[in-house]
């Protein structure tokens, strides 16, 4: 009885001190915003002729200059030092390795959050004992990875320091307010990540759990708000807010976090990273699937890769249009950096990107379909999904047609133009609009189809239910293609708001009939179980293709989101006066994001293969559940 | 197959009014007539 009161005090002494923790760099920031806040009184007290006001480049509104204005910086050692090589690239690097790492222990510790906490609301004991297990191994492939994170985040700075200096003291200079807020943070992340993990064994039941699941939810809040800050500087770099057009700080440090795009950097990062990390969690599970030597082993691994991949794609359907609203701020921000980014210098790489969402979408509905055949019952689908694949092709085809074609004018002329007389029309948003949710809207309907697959409904409607499933699907589809048609014959002003319907469109689909096929699988009549680790060898690779397209379409955005800069440090108030300020050709654009893609995942292999090692140290002795016997994952899957 | 062709009806009648109020309204709220073909 002592020990357990123990335990208990222990656990709210653990939660305080992490509480304590978080509130921490606020207390601490408190003066040193103060200080900020006070720094106009102290120019004012020096002398009130010395006081010079400044007008904030974004907000339009007038401050006290209380910074220095940004360097004009010259190509020399003095502003550039270098090795003998390019700057740019060891730069592009290790800021690559270091986003991967960290958008992978920021979204592992999410699914870690979403299923201890169904194990602990599982009515189901055995099914409970594997969610907490499947928990318990998330976080430990994360712990690992959290060290190289750290590490690669130190590199980072080194090389800011060492290549760019004078860029490097300027945002210093700008965000000096909040940099220690960001490395409190940062200890604080990791003495919560460090007692989560080493406290699951001993806070595995009861009370005790909660407070644990409490911890994993004090850890996400923390490494949200650490993405939010990492973000505000690209932000800044991208769209400056909060000092003046020489780039003096005004002493608004609010101005300098929230400046025109960080609201949709933070939420399409979050979806991406959680994309992401759903994505290199299934590469895992796939890898570990192919080499089990055990039937037990494949069935776990089996529901390792279902659940990771299910979490990572509900995150990667809204992705797109998290992206479609990032496109529109950057257009309301700046029209030219948004010509620059899907009309001109940099268009080409959106196509290699649709190219890339294309795949991402066409591997999860072939793993799907895969899938389907572990399930009793599920045949009865099988013959449909030719024309699903029908569908899929046909959105991809649209969704990846470039607008115009680079020619010599030998083609051109043949061609009789630019564009193409019939392939060229599908070249436009509209049309790619339509493209890209039908797709999705066919991702969704390969879920729901998934989701029954071994199950007859046996409401009393059942009936009525399944044909207005199938008619709003129908519906669904013809509204997009109705809505990509319409555009061509609308004024683009006009045109544009085509967008919203057609996504709401899709999200109708998504949440509508997720809910009504929900309500008719209550208390279904199951044909059997699922047969779990009884999958083909190629969903495998099809998952561990997923997580590589992830990895190579962060790679591919990250470079565009950062080169619509141009010869930009910060975007019209540093100039880049080092010798590569230019924007690379795609070629070798492609060749670095492949060697970073490259260097992730053998990296990442190393990692996989150290939390191997402690494999048998699991706290919990058996996995609980055996192939296709084993009481099946909430909802049956 | 009567009540099949009754459920196939009230299912398009309601999904046809559904992505209709859909189109008509989102495209209101951005201030932008979704009827702009047909009342010109």
């Amino acid at each position: 009885m002592g020990l357990v009161a123990g335990k208990k005090l222990f656990s709210i002494m653990a939660l305080g001190a992490m509480i304590g923790l978080l509130l921490l760099p606020i207390a601490v920031s408190l003066p040193s915003l103060a200080i900020g806040a006070d720094a106009p009184d102290a120019v004012k007290k020096e002398g009130e002729a010395k006081v010079e006001k400044g007008r904030d480049v974004y907000y339009k509104t007038e401050g006290i200059v209380v910074g220095a204005p940004a360097p004009k910086t010259t190509d020399g050692p003095r502003d550039y030092p270098r090795y003998n090589f390019e700057s740019r690239v060891l730069l592009w690097f290790a800021n690559q390795q270091h986003l991967y790492y960290g958008s992978f222990v920021l979204a592992v510790p999410i699914f870690c959050m979403v299923i201890e906490f169904m194990g602990v609301v599982t009515k189901d004991k055995a099914m409970a004992k594997r969610y907490d297990q499947l928990a318990y191994d998330f976080i430990k492939i994360s712990l690992t990875a959290y060290s190289l994170t750290a590490i690669l985040g130190g590199i980072l700075i080194f090389t800011f320091l060492t290549l760019y200096p004078a860029f490097f003291g300027y945002l210093s200079s700008i965000f000096r307010p909040v940099m220690h807020i960001y490395a409190l943070m940062f200890v604080a992340e990791s003495g919560t990540l460090y007692i989560y993990y080493y406290g699951w064994d001993k806070m595995k039941e009861g009370f005790l759990k909660w407070i644990h699941l409490s911890m994993s939810v004090i850890l996400n809040v923390i490494g949200t708000l650490l993405m939010f800050l990492a973000n505000s500087w690209i932000g800044f770099m991208m769209s400056p807010a909060g000092v003046d057009e020489q780039g003096r700080y005004l002493g608004n440090i609010w101005h300098v976090i929230h400046t025109a795009l960080w609201n949709p950097l933070n939420v399409h990062r979050i979806l991406g990273n959680m994309a992401f990390g759903g994505g290199v969690v299934a590469a895992y599970a796939a890898y570990k699937f192919l080499a089990s030597k055990t039937d037990e082993d494949r069935a776990h691994y089996d529901w390792m890769g279902y659940i990771a991949m299910a979490l990572g794609v509900a995150f990667l359907i809204p992705l797109p249009f998290a992206g479609y609203w990032l496109m529109r701020e950057v257009y309301a921000y700046r029209q030219q950096m948004g010509i620059t980014l899907m009309g001109g210098l940099l268009a080409w790489l959106f196509i290699i990107q649709a190219t890339m969402i294309g795949i991402l979408f066409l591997s999860t509905n072939y793993y799907l379909w895969q899938a389907l055949g572990r399930m009793r019952g599920a045949e009865k689908y099988q013959r449909y999904i030719k024309y699903l694949v029908f569908l899929l092709v046909c959105g991809f085809l649209v969704f990846i047609t470039p607008h115009t074609i680079v020619m010599t004018p030998a083609e051109l002329k043949a061609m009789g133009g630019q564009q193409h007389p019939v392939l060229g029309n599908y070249g436009v948003m509209s049309a790619k609009n339509g493209g890209i949710n039908v797709i999705i809207t066919t991702t969704v309907l390969s879920f729901v189809w998934y989701m029954r697959g071994n199950k007859v409904s046996t409401v009393s409607w059942s009936k009525f239910g399944n044909i207005f499933m199938g008619v709003f699907f129908g519906c669904a589809y013809l509204n997009i293609i109705w809505l990509a048609i319409y555009g061509y014959y609308i004024p683009a002003n006009v045109r544009v708001g085509l967008s919203v319907p057609q996504v709401a469109t899709t999200l109708s689909c998504l949440f509508f009939m997720f809910a009504l096929n929900g309500v008719m699988m209550k208390g279904a009549k199951q044909m059997g179980p699922i047969e779990w680790g009884k999958i083909s060898a190629r969903s495998q690779y099809a998952l561990i293709m997923l997580a590589t397209a992830f990895t190579w379409m962060m790679g591919l955005m990250g470079y565009i989101r950062s080169s619509v800069r141009l010869f930009w440090h910060v975007n019209e108030i540093m100039r880049d006066n080092s010798p590569w300020a230019y924007t690379h050709t795609v070629g070798f654009a492609a060749n670095m994001i492949s060697f970073n893609v490259l260097f992730f995942w053998v990296s990442i292999l190393f990692v996989f293969w150290l939390g191997s090692l402690g494999i048998k140290k699991a706290p919990v002795e058996a996995k609980a559940g055996v192939p296709g016997g084993a009481p099946q994952p909430a909802g049956g899957h | 197959m009567g009540q099949t062709i009754v459920y196939v009806l009230v299912s398009l009648v309601i999904c046809i009014a559904y992505f209709t109020a859909v189109d008509h309204f989102l495209m209101d709220s951005q201030g932008l007539d979704y009827w702009y073909l047909f009342r010109k």
